[in-house]
């Protein structure tokens, strides 16, 4: 699960439809768990830090997940894991990509000396170690999920800003934008109406591929046990099952271990179905069906 | 710089030559396409090394809390005599800037402190743990490299067919999967359902009198799992890069002549497809590194092996300065001297790339 920024996820599909069909999916899984997340507190039957006598339960009416070691209901837990996989995903992602591209934007568009130190920054980021570095700075700027979604953005906002400003490199060599300011149209008309509006599929491409990055980021660090010790997450309930060492002598993993584990495995394929039909509206081309081998 | 390659004319200068075949210097393509030489190159490697020890140095220190703290709330109160004298022996009564210098300083000669949990040497334990995490990183690159090239260039040979439809679909679920829960799922398939591999550690223990030969097949054995996990968290991204370069690489239109004037299949596609494919996934394979030392610590979590996770963790929880700045450090030398290596290769590999 390595997510580069500058690799086309849409050049993967070799068919446009399948792409499209599964990118509906992938947009199904989302919509239902938001739904989820903003229902919450009507659906759930248990507040999920509520613990009980009822231990180590497997899947029943009372409990449709059943319950871990200190009698937590585990789909309350579940529910509320979503929701704080939700929020970091668009907090972070969103934190990234607005930070990413407005860095992009100016130093495509400004050009020069403010470009050259702009890249030089996005060069020591990009060959910075930043997952151990998440680690560290999460640990010490304080486990709250809020900070642990700002430290995100500001970690891994060089590859948005390294896709949007090779766009508007590229964009502001053709001719009608050319043309544009010729005639003398300023800054914040050029991206107002020219640039933005061409490079907003991609945006959203980048805001995907961001929030799958910021879930997986995440759900691992609660998994290490350095998230938000506040909060349910898929990471902290997979962390608190490998934590219980008579896991492994029942059936309790079942119920336990493999749904936060499924939870995040369809909530990133789901982002990334979405991000591939996405980038197949951006560049069609490359979806397109190439019988012959040359 | 010396001579070298397979290019004729590379005899690398820092001028360039008046005569009919020019000759060129290395160069090297940074995040923005431009090209620059070596000591560009190496000076942004020293940079971003600079920068991450300084981040690791100051950031812990800045913030709430300190060892000595730690240390007293783990065990009995430490009353301020002992706390003076266990501050001045570790230096943290100096100004920050002092300590940042003495720690520098240290750094240079290889010196990198005692710990504060114990008082032994950091250097030490680190060589300790060092080993096994690159031979865990080492094995994963390796192995998903190969996979991740070969069948790329089969997906794309035969863009669209069925073997190229199941790998696609494979590879994009497998890049989906972050590696600690694919490190948790082989280890409730192959530990805990189907009881194969070893749950823990990377050797048995009290194999001394055995010979060379078990050792080295017991370390593989504990080295199947988490190598494993590691290396299907790696592959996706290899494989759907050299997939789509192959593809690229396949329109080109020195393919359509190979191919017009009859060269091998198999030749075509190892020489002609394949070593043009070669050098973006080089860059990927470094920038993997990255990945992978984070990946690492992940998978070492999970299956308990003695790696620099085993160390890092618990020195980030006592809050241990001195030691969990030298994880760091060691962990973003090694990411810097493979990015490192894989530019400076890169030149040699590429006869195209050259300034001017």
């Amino acid at each position: 699960m390595t997510p580069l920024d500058d690799l086309s996820v849409a050049a993967n599909s070799s068919t446009g439809t399948r792409t499209r069909s599964l990118g509906w999916v992938g947009l199904v899984i989302i919509a239902t768990l938001v739904v989820l997340a903003l229902l919450a507190p009507w659906i759930r039957r248990y507040r999920p830090e509520t613990i009980s006598w009822d231990f180590l339960q497997g899947p029943s009416w009372r409990h449709p997940l059943g319950t871990n070691r200190i009698g937590q209901d585990l789909a309350s837990q579940m529910i509320e894991g979503a929701r704080s996989s939700l929020l970091v995903a668009v907090l972070a992602g969103g934190g990234t990509v607005v930070i990413g591209a407005s860095v992009g934007l100016i130093a495509g568009w400004r050009r020069g000396w403010v470009d050259l130190v702009v890249m030089r920054v996005v060069d020591v980021f990009l060959a910075t170690p930043r997952w151990p570095l998440l680690i560290l700075i999460g640990l010490y700027a304080g486990r709250d999920l809020l900070v642990v979604a700002a430290v995100i953005a500001l970690l891994f906002w060089p590859g948005p800003a390294r896709t949007l400003r090779s766009q508007v490199l590229s964009l502001r060599r053709r001719a009608h934008l050319k043309a544009a300011v010729g005639f003398g149209a300023g800054t914040v008309h050029m991206l107002r109406r020219h640039i933005v509006p061409e490079v907003g599929l991609i945006l959203v491409a980048q805001f995907l591929s961001a929030m799958g990055r910021a879930i997986m980021l995440e759900a691992g660090l609660a998994f290490m046990g350095i998230g938000d010790p506040s909060r349910t997450s898929w990471g902290s309930i997979m962390r608190d099952a490998g934590d219980y060492s008579g896991l492994i002598y029942s059936n309790a993993y079942l119920w336990w271990m493999v749904p936060p584990m499924l939870a995040i495995i369809f909530t990133l394929l789901a982002l990334t179905f979405v991000g591939m039909a996405v980038e197949q509206r951006i560049n069609p081309r490359l979806a397109r069906h190439h019988t012959g081998r040359a | 710089m010396r001579p070298g390659g397979h290019a004729p004319g590379r005899t690398a200068g820092t001028q360039r030559d008046q005569g009919p075949r020019r000759r060129a210097k290395r160069s090297f393509r940074m995040a923005d396409g431009r090209r620059r030489g070596a000591a560009w190159r190496v000076g942004i490697y020293l940079v971003t090394l600079w920068a991450v020890v300084t981040v690791v140095f100051f950031l812990p220190r800045v913030m709430p809390g300190d060892p000595l703290t730690a240390i007293r709330e783990a065990n009995s109160p430490l009353n301020s005599e002992d706390r003076a004298i266990l501050e001045a022996h570790y230096n943290l009564d100096q100004p920050l800037l002092t300590q940042y210098g003495l720690y520098l300083s240290g750094l240079a000669r290889r010196d990198m402190g005692l710990t504060i949990g114990g008082g032994a040497p950091v250097g030490q334990l680190i060589w300790n743990r060092l080993p096994w995490t690159l031979l865990l990183m080492g094995t994963s690159l390796a192995v998903s490299s190969a996979i991740g090239f070969a069948a790329g260039v089969s997906a794309a040979w035969r863009r669209g067919g069925r073997v190229d439809r199941r790998l696609l679909t494979v590879m994009t679920v497998l890049h989906a999967v972050p590696e600690y829960v694919l490190a948790t799922a082989l280890l409730l398939l192959f530990v805990v359902r189907v009881p194969l591999f070893p749950s823990a550690g990377a050797a048995t223990p009290f194999t001394q009198s055995y010979g060379q030969l078990y050792k080295l097949a017991d370390v593989g054995y504990h080295l199947v799992l988490p190598a494993t996990a590691l290396t299907l968290g790696l592959l996706g991204t290899k494989f759907r890069l050299v997939r789509n370069t192959t593809i690229s690489v396949l329109g080109q239109n020195y393919m359509v002549a190979a191919r017009a004037k009859g060269v091998p299949e198999r030749l075509l596609k190892r020489r002609h497809a394949g070593r043009n494919v070669l050098l973006p996934f080089l860059t990927v394979v470094g920038l993997q590194v990255a990945f992978a030392a984070g990946g690492s610590m992940f998978v070492e979590t999970v299956f308990q092996y003695p790696g620099m996770a085993s160390l890092m963790l618990p020195a980030i929880e006592n809050l241990d300065f001195p030691l969990m700045e030298a994880c760091f450090v060691m962990l973003a030398i090694l990411v810097l001297t493979a990015n490192l290596i894989v530019d400076l290769t890169y030149a040699r590999l590429d006869p195209r790339v050259r300034t001017e």
